[in-house]
């Protein structure tokens, strides 16, 4: 649980920006938005992932 | 020592999401919330140092221990509810918080009603 998880998600954002906007001057629109979700849901399971260990361990300290 | 890993962390998650704003705004609402888990499972050690601290002065004070357990568990959903609270908060979307809000209260009457009835008895109990 550290800080380069933060980093993770600034570079993949930035990097799908700038996909997006290369495929995009390329004239392949669907592509751009394709990786654009791809980009969205890596992040999303990279989240979840984090939020259901923070609730595991939140829901056994507290014995919830 | 600890207070300045917990403002590092909300201060480069700060610099991430107004990096990323621009680009790419639907990636602030993830740099948010994993800003938030990792600040409170940086806080994990501190608050399971109280829990103990605090059962082991209840079982001292021979208090009895179902009530402990029910307010640390009520101290665990309000801490899970002002999280998901926030975050909807911060993202615009008021009507789910204050659904959340609502849930998370009704929970927490739900968890303490054995203690109201004790409150009950005793007073009862008093009065001639």
């Amino acid at each position: 649980m550290n800080i380069d998880l933060l980093f993770k998600i600034a570079a993949i954002g930035i990097l799908v920006a700038v996909l997006h906007q290369v495929l995009v001057r390329a004239g392949r629109e669907d592509q751009a938005m394709m990786t654009t979700l791809a980009g969205l849901i890596i992040v999303l399971t990279l989240v979840i992932k984090e939020v259901s260990g923070l609730f595991s361990t939140v829901r056994t300290m507290f014995n919830l | 020592m600890d207070i300045v890993k917990i403002i590092g962390v909300g201060l480069i998650a700060l610099i991430i999401i107004i990096i990323l704003k621009q680009y790419r705004p639907e990636f602030t609402m993830y740099v948010s919330i994993l800003a938030g888990v990792i600040i409170l499972i940086m806080l994990v050690n501190p608050i399971s140092g109280i829990i103990n601290l605090i059962n082991s002065i209840a079982s001292r004070a021979n208090i009895n221990i179902q009530f402990i357990k029910i307010l640390i568990k009520i101290t665990g959903i309000a801490i899970l509810t002002e999280f998901a609270v926030s975050i909807c908060n911060d993202s615009g979307e008021t009507a789910i918080a204050s659904k959340i809000d609502v849930g998370g209260k009704i929970i927490i009457i739900g968890l303490s009603i054995p203690i109201i009835q004790t409150l009950m008895e005793t007073i009862l109990k008093v009065l001639p």
